[in-house]
């Protein structure tokens, strides 16, 4: 399974300036989020890339993205049907192929030299199937996020067979239905934010989709109802890898990203001096 | 056989272990009645080594009943038992601390040190017991922990852990008034069609599943008469509210409460609201890991529903009286629960029905609620969240179930709904049309019902196991007609269930009321009737009557009529809560249900019409600009639906009642009390004597006690003589026999039984009179107190061929309801003299001395609360010291309905009364030769006329003879003993030390003799005398005088508009006969009787060991019936 196209969802209507905020990424660089997320997919060589936004925010969104406008191809969501409908304005550029997919609000850091989306495209390869990076989260997080449930692939520590999706559980579903062995008590594998589908996701999401356009329709399409139909369907697998992502959309989450970012990349020794000497002439000095 | 204590071969042991069900099944009373002392202690060492060991909690808890079983109904009936020791004073303090591990420890240490004896078997049967359900119960909460889509509810410790939050569906505000909308969850209650024999407790359940096996039907009901149609009885509401607090309400119990912290939710005795808090607890809104946090409930709200906001909780019963025996409170909680999970997402539906899944947990989280809350029933009880008629079975445990390896069974049964194609819908509709429902108007707790079905269980006593085996046959023959839509075989098998194994199982299932009723029913209806059927723990409340349709409409009337007309019979004899009804039914078939009210889909967004009733009251006083933007939105919308909507028709003149209640005027409530006092013969002197006496601090609750240094010993071996068979050779018993009935044949000896009390611990404070409560079944019929001693007074009367004088001694309390109850039964066909003593004695209650409410609340040992709740304590504490100042202290308590403001003044009055009110001297007319009384408790069911005590009580020539008893752990509140070198009964209040009464061998039984010359001379009186009605009135008070007053604190309630109450501790003031014996001029002597004898029945709790250890035997043998 080769994949080379990706998808990056960024029309949800109260998160549309989300990509265009500017942060200082590793390489010292200033960028905008969706520049950073465009580079994070062409690490994992991906050439061709396919935005969601909102009508109307092409050009503000290729303005940020800077130099890899031109690999960018831009489709505007035209009715706010929901995620899953989003995704699905992307069926005639993804083509009946597999593709990686991201969320624009997101940033994502890894550990190591190899870029998550690189890791996640080479494992869904290798695995020839679904794979979505997932991340052992607290209960009390599960309002926040979509969750799974399923068992460890023999001899792998951090691939799963995923059984059941559910998107913002209580915690009473997730005790009944997503709990995952090995994992700590109170805790459950959410969603990361980025994923490898198969074709067969749009497929799924085609028969979500239809009937919101009947009249007098409410609601929209999730993916994790369309992703909990795939685990029925054919082999999806969860990837559980210790990485970093940061919301940017959430109280301090820019900051967060940023220190993250700037604790990572090349102006690490200068930030963290920096940070040593806020502290102690705002906080240490006052005790 | 695995650990048993070393080499011993024990064969309880072996029944608890085997693999062999027939053996498992043993019962321990066939071994133990044929086994010897010595074989008993054998087997109890062994037990209690193997409880100890045992890795498994049901072969340990089988053990510790085994324990229980042995200490309480065989050792002591043993040959070669001591019945005299002590329990020690330690041991017992474990046990009131629930510490019951230390407390056996204890008891088997002073067992080994001072040997065994009847004062400690019961200790140890008492420790056994309650350990035995003190494991059960923690198990049980395990196993609720545990269930799954329960266990994270335990794990939130912090707000910000908590991952539920509220729907957004429930943040739409009504476009037109504002309001949040309100999801309201409409539940049915469960009838259980066949009785089950109490199989649904979780024990029996999780122990044999097998056996745990429920019909059960989801019924809508309504009251006939009321002309409404039969609707689900509980209703749960939920909404946001724009304040960041919980504010919960109960129609149905008209209370409301603003909760702000944490710790309120869970405090559950605080007010009524506790099914309420439960269900908050139960669903994860306020997870139970929350409790004891420190933690704040604003956080957890903002976290719940957003800053600023918080939610409402509000239940409401429609028109189901208490004791329904229709589970309307676990249904309740079910449907609060119910309603909180779809508010928080845990159902998927927000509206309509829950899915299986969903109700399961719903039934699970609601028995977790009960836990809590402190109650439970069975697991049956939920039954209405699911629809129509479905089968609850007990489940095998299996691997992946949490209880699988701890219990054989699972803690939540399966249910199979019947549908149409197993029960027709003609069936359903004949059911309908035969059954008579009805709710007797009994309300009795069936707590220990439940706990006597487990013991039975775990014991596998013969009769009642075969009785168990019979209902699972009956149940299943009952599915069988049901299916053949047999509705006359169903009738004839519920009646034969009834009749059978449910009163083998548990004889108190019945009663006298239930039984006038089947019999009339019978009578008039003849084979019309097809058969009773009893509902839930006990009859009298709710009750089936099944009928031939045809005849169903005249079977509800009449119902109701016979039902009123028993009732009025035995209105003073059982506890009623209520007047009979009969209802209209309907099978619910689609069991829970949710919608969403909101203007936007035409359902106004208001809390049912009683809500208001009882909040809004409130709000109209406060200043409008004041109120919450959406208390004055809702308001008007209130405002608006009171005017439109048929459902709030009415209303206005409801809240005007509210505003404006109507009470006695103080003068009518005035000349209501004087009246009351005339009549009953009050006597001020003594009054104001008493309230000197208590303002000038001679008497008072630290006056009580005898001084601290008062000296209290043990009687010695020749202070007491016994009168016990072991004690007498047979030629010494057959003299004495003959001496009695020598003296009985004379006409020497009348029976004085004192029944003036009402018997408050008896039946909880039901206005019931127990001298007249059918409390058993005698000689094949229920019995009431009276009966049985007229009963054991005629038999003595026939042996010795003189018809004995019985005297009742009765009060103002008890008075008419006696008369009138022997008139009906024609004094139960008593041949000899039958005088009621009517009390001349009554209290008026006092305004305490702030000294005694100081001395109750600061110096006397009190349970300490938490911080807020000891604050909140010690605030009412302040104004009610600062009420009985400003009210004058030792005044008259006149403020409340007369019957509050009266006591009874304690036994002590009720044989000067006989001198008082003539009695005596007529019985002195009639009977010249008249020379001894036998005074007895109305609960003193095995003492009689006995020819060999008289014997007895003649040749010690005392002026008082006091019958004692062995002393067992039960028996508190006095005894016999050496008080500064005299020889007396000492009463409890009187003690200086708790632990002086453990170190005293005999309890008193309060019978005795009384001489009747020898006491006159101690009144300054004689026979001639007694004609002379002043003199004897001086006499008594004088002699009165001398009697030491207790003054007791007791907490009476004062109501007043609609339901409220407040409650004010009053000053009474008692004196006991016992105290008699302190006296120097009066010769007073004592015998040790036998325990069967002189055992005093205080508890209707202590019925079923009576009936099992043999003493109802005993007392029948005693009795000559009519």
């Amino acid at each position: 399974m080769k994949i080379s196209k990706a998808v990056i969802t960024a029309a949800g209507r109260n998160q549309r300036t989300l990509p265009l905020q500017t942060l200082i990424d590793r390489d010292g660089v200033q960028k905008s989020v969706l520049a950073i997320i465009a580079e994070e997919v062409l690490r994992a060589h991906i050439e061709e890339i396919c935005v969601v936004v909102c009508p109307g925010d092409e050009s503000a969104y290729a303005d940020a993205v800077g130099e890899h406008a031109t690999r960018l191809t831009f489709i505007p969501q035209p009715e706010p049907f929901g995620y899953g409908h989003a995704l699905y304005c992307t069926r005639d550029f993804v083509g009946g192929e597999p593709f990686l997919h991201l969320v624009g609000d997101h940033l994502y850091v890894s550990r190591s030299q190899l870029g998550c989306a690189e890791q996640l495209v080479e494992v869904a390869q290798n695995e020839a199937c679904a794979v979505s990076a997932v991340q052992a989260s607290r209960e009390s997080l599960l309002p926040y996020y979509g969750a799974v449930g399923g068992q460890r692939v023999p001899g792998r520590q951090d691939l799963y067979a995923i059984q059941d999706v559910i998107e913002k559980p209580t915690p009473t579903e997730a005790e009944q239905r997503l709990l995952v062995p090995g994992l700590r008590a109170g805790h459950y594998l959410c969603f990361f934010g980025m994923h490898v589908l198969t074709p067969t996701v749009m497929e799924i999401l085609g028969r979500h989709v239809a009937p919101l356009r009947t009249p007098g329709a409410h609601g929209g399409a999730t993916l994790a109802l369309a992703l909990a139909e795939l685990a029925s369907r054919e082999r999806y697998l969860a990837l559980e890898r210790p990485w970093w992502r940061y919301d940017v959309g959430v109280k301090y989450g820019l900051l967060s990203a940023q220190l993250s970012l700037a604790l990572s990349g090349a102006d690490r020794d200068q930030v963290l001096a920096q940070l040593l000497e806020l502290l102690a002439l705002r906080e240490l000095q006052h005790a | 056989m695995r650990a048993s204590g070393g080499s011993v071969q024990s064969k309880l042991v072996e029944i608890i272990l085997s693999p062999d069900a027939e053996v498992r099944n043993r019962s321990v009373d066939a071994f133990a009645r044929a086994a010897s002392l010595a074989e008993l202690h054998a087997e109890c060492a062994a037990l209690d080594t193997f409880r100890r060991q045992s890795p498994n909690l049901y072969e340990r808890v089988r053990a510790l009943f085994f324990l229980y079983a042995i200490h309480r109904f065989h050792l002591p009936f043993k040959p070669g038992l001591p019945s005299t020791g002590f329990v020690p004073f330690d041991g017992y303090t474990f046990l009131l601390n629930r510490r019951f591990e230390e407390a056996i420890d204890v008891f088997l240490r002073a067992e080994a040190v001072h040997g065994p004896g009847e004062a400690l078997s019961s200790a140890l049967a008492e420790a056994y017991h309650s350990l035995g359900f003190q494991t059960l119960a923690d198990q049980v909460r395990r196993s609720v922990r545990s269930v799954s889509g329960n266990q994270w509810m335990f794990r939130i410790g912090h707000p910000a852990d908590q991952p539920l939050r509220i729907r957004p569906e429930l943040f739409r505000r009504s476009a037109s008034s504002g309001l949040f909308p309100i999801l309201q969850e409409t539940t049915p209650v469960r009838m259980d069609l066949s009785h089950s024999a109490w199989s649904d407790i979780f024990f029996l359940g999780m122990d044999y599943p097998e056996a745990a096996r429920v019909l059960n039907v989801s019924i809508d009901l309504s009251i006939r008469g009321d002309g409404a149609q039969p609707r689900p009885p509980v209703e749960a509401y939920f909404r946001v509210i724009d304040e960041p607090l919980v504010r919960l309400a109960s129609v149905d119990l008209g209370v409301t409460a603003d909760i702000t912290g944490l710790p309120e939710v869970f405090d559950f005795a605080r007010d009524y609201l506790g099914l309420l808090k439960a269900a908050l607890i139960a669903s994860g809104i306020v997870p139970p890991g929350l409790e004891g946090s420190e933690q704040s409930l604003g956080d957890l709200l903002a976290r719940l529903v957003g800053p600023d906001h918080g939610i409402e909780l509000v239940s409401s019963v429609n028109n189901i009286p208490k004791g329904s025996r229709l589970a309307v409170s676990t249904n309740l909680l079910a449907a609060l629960i119910a309603v909180c999970m779809r508010a928080t997402g845990q159902a998927r539906s927000l509206e309509g029905p829950l899915a299986e899944h969903e109700r399961r947990l719903v039934a699970a989280r609601a028995i977790l609620g009960e836990w809590l809350a402190g109650s439970g029933g069975g697991w049956q009880d939920s039954g209405g969240v699911w629809p129509g008629v479905k089968l609850i079975e007990g489940v095998a445990a299996s691997d992946g179930d949490p209880e699988y390896g701890v219990s054989r069974g699972r803690l939540l049964p399966d249910h199979t709904i019947l549908g149409t194609d197993a029960v027709s819908s003609e069936t359903r509709q004949n059911l309908q049309d035969s059954l008579v429902l009805v709710h007797g108007g009994m309300a009795q707790n069936v707590g220990p019902i439940l706990e006597m079905v487990t013991e039975k269980y775990l014991l596998r006593s013969e009769a009642e196991w075969a009785g168990r085996a019979e209902a699972c046959r009956i149940l299943d023959q009952i599915v069988g007609d049901l299916q053949r839509g047999d509705i006359r075989a169903i009738g004839a098998a519920t009646m034969r269930n009834f009749a059978g194994p449910l009163q083998t199982i548990i004889p108190w299932a019945s009663n006298l009321y239930t039984e006038m009723l089947i019999e009339r029913a019978r009578v008039e209806f003849g084979a019309d009737f097809w058969g009773f059927w009893m509902l839930g723990g006990m009859s009298g409340g709710g009750m089936g009557f099944i009928f031939d349709p045809g005849v169903k409409l005249r079977a509800q009337d009449r119902m109701q009529e016979i039902m009123c007309d028993a009732k009025s019979r035995l209105d003073k004899a059982l506890p009623f809560a209520m007047d009979p009804v009969v209802y209209d039914f309907a099978i619910n078939e689609r069991g829970t249900w949710a919608q969403l009210l909101s203007d936007e889909n035409s359902a106004p967004p208001l809390m049912p019409p009683g809500y208001y009733a009882i909040t809004l009251p409130a709000l109209i006083r406060r200043d409008r600009r004041n109120l919450p933007e959406l208390q004055r939105a809702e308001m008007s919308r209130f405002g608006l639906a009171c005017r439109t909507e048929p459902a709030f028709a009415g209303m206005v003149p409801t809240l005007f009642d509210r505003l404006l209640p109507r009470g006695e005027t103080d003068a009518e409530q005035n000349s209501g009390l004087e009246r009351t006092l005339a009549d009953f013969g009050f006597d001020r002197l003594q009054h104001e004597q008493i309230r000197g006496d208590l303002r000038a601090g001679r008497i008072g609750l630290a006056q009580n006690h005898l001084p601290i240094a008062a000296d209290i010993r043990d009687v010695e071996p020749d202070d007491v003589r016994h009168v016990t068979p072991e004690t007498l050779s047979p030629a010494e018993l057959e003299a004495l026999q003959q001496i009695g009935m020598d003296a009985l044949a004379d006409g020497t000896v009348a029976v004085v039984t004192l029944a003036g009390g009402i018997g408050s611990r008896w039946t909880q404070g039901a206005g019931v009179v127990k001298a007249l409560h059918p409390f058993a079944k005698l000689g094949g019929r229920h019995r009431s107190f009276i009966e049985v001693h007229l009963a054991k007074s005629r038999r003595i009367s026939r042996l010795a061929g003189t018809p004995i004088p019985h005297v009742i001694t009765t009060s103002y309390l008890t008075h008419a309801p006696i008369e009138q109850y022997l008139a009906w039964a024609e004094n139960y066909g008593y041949e000899g003299p039958l005088m009621l003593s009517p009390g001349r004695n009554i209290g008026l209650r006092m305004v305490p001395m702030t000294r005694d409410l100081r001395f109750a609340w600061e110096e006397m040992p009190q349970q300490l609360l938490d911080e807020q709740a000891q604050k909140m304590r010690d605030s009412l504490h302040a104004a009610l010291l600062e009420w009985a100042r400003q009210t004058g202290e030792g005044s008259d308590y006149t403020d409340n309905v007369p019957m509050q403001c009266l006591h009874p003044v304690g036994h002590w009055f009720e044989v000067p009364n006989l001198l008082k009110n003539g009695v005596l001297a007529r019985l002195l007319e009639a009977r010249p030769n008249l020379q001894y009384l036998m005074v007895h408790n109305v609960d003193a069911l095995g003492t009689d006329v006995d020819p060999v005590t008289l014997a007895v009580v003649m040749q010690t020539g005392g002026a008082m003879t006091a019958e004692v008893i062995a002393r067992v752990i039960e028996d508190r509140g006095g005894g016999l003993a050496r008080v500064d070198g005299r020889l007396r009964l000492l009463e409890g209040l009187a003690m200086p030390r708790e632990e002086d009464e453990f170190g005293l061998s005999y309890y008193n039984s309060n019978t005795s003799w009384l001489h009747i010359d020898r006491l006159l001379t101690v009144f300054g009186l004689t026979r001639a005398d007694l004609a002379n009605a002043e003199k004897v009135a001086i006499a008594v008070r004088a002699l009165g005088a001398r009697m030491p007053t207790y003054i007791t604190l007791k907490d009476v309630k004062k109501r007043w508009g609609h339901g409220q109450e407040d409650v004010f501790p009053v000053a009474q003031f008692e004196k006991l006969w016992g105290d008699m014996t302190a006296l120097p001029e009066l010769d007073s002597r004592f015998l040790v009787v036998p325990r069967r004898r002189g055992q005093n029945l205080k508890d209707q709790a202590q019925l079923d060991g009576w009936l099992r250890d043999g003493s109802a035997a005993f007392v029948d043998a005693l009795c000559a019936w009519q």
